[in-house]
């Protein structure tokens, strides 16, 4: 009996020792990897998996490659789902990547949480005013900055001219203001018994709630610099604008909105292309759509519109950093490549290729002038480089993170007549006040 | 005790621990010491990168007594449970009677129906997003040949978990099969008895078919109950955002973990919600078992 015991216990252990070798064998992070050339080897994360997007990052990493001698990036896609979990528990295994393309969104809280390297030894001088300084903001965290902006997006109003000049509006005088915008809207309807042939327009298509709120306001929810002392939820003002927004929805009718919208999802049926719809909120990306799927579309673009003369056409947007997580085996290396990314002649590259928001604002403009373009195109990309110096990014503060759960479903409930927009904004902000009680 | 021999059944039962080792080491090194971790976790307010201090039982009782989503999405999924336990297993019963039947082309049926099973994941999810869709899908199409206005499906709070239990009953496939082969388990002759007996059809499903396959339907109960408190992928593709909206109707407690695990990085937090989902499902797993010798059968069994 002790024999068999002594033998499996002997088994046992010996299995897990050896299965121990093989499981936790961790490389040695005060070294930096060297390859077999003798170069150091940075270790680059991205999402930009798609036929579209591989071949021109892999292009810029080959570009950077043949220009180094000592360094060399390997590029290693990891899907969308998946990339910043998988980076998480890197650091925290001590062997991470050593750059990682993640949401700008959440980089302060990364900084605080210590994920991502403090950058502000490599940011000196006038690095910042490279970047369009709402994207920058965003970055900071204590006054440093924990990750370099890469790309972005903004919101803009699609609208059809063929549609305008028909109703009798000037195509070149899109709508400026709110009020302007309803009333276009009333005008392009085209509507046969209960039937739309024609939808001017609706607000809650291509954006959400937020994004009118923010438009209304000029700011996000909370103080200067996203302080939480202040949490402006509740107001005279996000009431009225939601109840404007509802009013949209209970003149056009909700079987109406949902049938467009199920067209709006299914992307090459979109109501837009067929002149079914006569203006519509999108990011300037939008635009690749109609290229593909609605070529002769007589389009033109516009800042969103304001809440009233002299508000501000501010519209929202987000979009992504360059950062070295923190454990990175050779950060002056990864910085290196992070300065290259986000210089302006690879941002103007990525920006024509890809027809997309870039954060080095050199590099946008050089974008909007790029040959490679078409007319449009130039066009489009000229009022998105317009449309950034207003568009602001609703990152979440340290002290109330994933705020929005509590305000979304709040304001669900409101669009669905559960509540009013009063009661749904009065539970909401007690909700995140709640929030940043508890993260104090 | 020196060099005598091993008996035969010493032996077999080191044997039979040599087989399983791999299990073994795979389960103390990958299972039981997260498990461990994350308990020891649960009490701090480690973050993953930067702070793990220890904070008594404070994880819990904010859970408990402060978070107002925590019960809503342990609200969300007792609802799921309640729902889509009973109505997958009956079900599943249902549709393995049918296909129980010696009726031409039974093949073909059972294959018809066990596909949905084979098909799964994000694939799924987004076909019955588009079936669902209330102006064009196929299933508000359906009801209005009949006459009836479907509703919103995916858009309307009330009807959002009624959705994926919809969806989970298209899949009950799997747990037919087991049905399936558990029915045709049954010995020919307790039927022909009672046919002698006059039994009807009805009476000999409800007094012979159903008792016999009672170990299958428990196993299935244990199992999906479990499973159905894990629900997480559905809420995250079909709720839009993977926020769980609208309304929070579709914010069910994994996602609510997995949220404040990756998404605020409050790792001790949603350990400790881990860890109540834990003991709450180990309860209903143990009333399971101990209600089972009331109505569970098994053939050969002592009383």
């Amino acid at each position: 009996m002790k024999k068999t015991r002594l033998f499996l216990i002997s088994v046992t252990i010996s299995a897990l020792i050896l299965s121990g070798c093989a499981g936790f064998q961790t490389s040695n992070n005060d070294e930096a990897n060297v390859n077999e050339e003798g170069k150091t080897v940075v270790d680059f994360w991205s999402f930009w998996g798609s036929e579209l997007r591989r071949p021109i990052i892999d292009k810029i990493v080959a570009d950077f490659n043949a220009s180094q001698d000592e360094i060399e990036v390997k590029h290693t896609y990891s899907p969308w789902g998946d990339i910043w979990t998988k980076e998480l528990a890197a650091i925290a295994a001590g062997n991470p990547p050593d750059v990682v393309i993640n949401d700008i969104n959440a980089t302060a809280l990364r900084g605080k949480e210590n994920q991502a390297m403090n950058l502000s030894e490599f940011t000196g001088g006038d690095f910042s005013e490279k970047f369009y300084p709402e994207l920058w903001n965003a970055t900071l965290y204590e006054g440093d900055s924990y990750g370099i902006p890469f790309n972005t997006d903004t919101r803009v109003l699609f609208y059809n001219k063929d549609a305008f000049e028909e109703v009798g509006l000037d195509p070149e005088d899109p709508p400026e203001t709110w009020a302007e915008l309803e009333e276009y809207a009333a005008k392009l309807d085209i509507k046969n018994d209960d039937e739309y042939e024609r939808l001017g327009f609706y607000p809650l298509w291509g954006v959400g709630y937020d994004v009118w709120l923010l438009n209304a306001n000029g700011e996000n929810y909370f103080g200067e610099d996203n302080n939480t002392d202040t949490v402006n939820i509740n107001t005279e003002r996000n009431v009225e604008v939601l109840n404007w927004l509802k009013s949209w929805r209970e003149r056009i009718g909700v079987d109406v909105v949902n049938a467009f919208q199920a067209q709006i999802d299914s992307q090459q049926g979109n109501p837009f292309f067929s002149g079914d719809l006569a203006m519509i909120v999108q990011q300037p990306t939008f635009y690749q759509q109609i290229s593909e799927y609605a070529e002769d579309l007589n389009f033109g673009v516009v800042q969103l519109p304001e809440y009233e003369p002299g508000n501000g056409h501010t519209s929202w947007g987000g979009g992504f950093v360059a950062e070295i997580p923190e454990g990175s085996s050779d950060p002056e290396a990864a910085w290196k490549f992070i300065e290259y990314l986000t210089d302006q002649e690879v941002q103007t590259y990525w920006a024509v290729e890809n027809f997309d928001n870039v954060a080095n604002i050199e590099g946008a403009e050089a974008a909007a002038q790029s040959g490679d373009l078409t007319e449009e195109g130039q066009m489009v990309y000229q009022m998105a480089v317009e449309s950034m110096e207003n568009t602001l990014l609703t990152p979440a503060p340290v002290e109330a993170p994933g705020y929005y759960n509590f305000i979304n479903p709040q304001v669900d409930e409101f669009f669905l007549g559960q509540k009013t927009a009063e009661e749904a904004l009065a539970q909401a902000e007690a909700d995140i006040k709640n929030l940043i009680e508890k993260n104090q | 005790m020196g060099k005598r021999k091993l008996t035969m059944r010493r032996k077999e039962s080191i044997y039979g621990y040599i087989f399983i080792l791999p299990f073994i080491v795979g389960f103390f090194a990958f299972t039981a010491g997260p498990l461990l971790f994350s308990l020891a976790g649960s009490f701090t307010d480690y973050n993953i990168t930067s702070q793990m201090d220890f904070i008594g039982v404070e994880n819990y009782q904010s859970l408990i007594m402060e978070d107002g989503l925590f019960r809503t999405s342990l609200w969300n999924t007792i609802y799921y449970v309640a729902f889509s336990v009973p109505l997958t297993t009956l079900g599943a019963i249902f549709i393995s009677s049918l296909l129980n039947q010696n009726v031409p082309g039974i093949r073909y049926f059972r294959t018809l129906y066990y596909l949905p099973a084979v098909l799964s994941g994000v694939g799924v999810y987004l076909l019955w997003m588009q079936l669902l869709e209330p102006g064009t899908g196929m299933v508000n199409l359906l009801l209005g040949w009949v006459g009836i206005d479907g509703p919103n499906w995916l858009y309307d709070p009330d009807w959002t978990k009624p959705s994926l239990i919809l969806m989970k009953l298209w899949s009950v496939g799997g747990s037919m099969l087991l049905y399936l082969a558990s029915m045709q388990g049954v010995s020919k002759h307790l039927y022909e008895a009672a046919e002698i007996d006059g039994a009807s059809r009805g009476r000999q499903f409800f007094h012979i078919t159903i008792p016999m396959i009672t170990p299958v339907i428990f196993f299935d109960v244990v199992t999906s109950t479990i499973g159905g408190f894990q629900i997480f992928q559905e809420a995250y593709i079909m709720s839009g955002n993977g926020e769980g909206g609208p309304a929070n109707s579709l914010l069910f407690y994994n996602l609510y973990m997995w949220n404040q695990a990756f998404g605020s990085f409050n790792m001790g937090y949603a350990m400790a919600m881990s860890w109540i989902l834990f003991v709450i499902v180990f309860i209903l797993t143990i009333i399971n078992l101990k209600l089972a010798p009331r109505w569970v059968h098994y053939e050969g069994e002592e009383k």
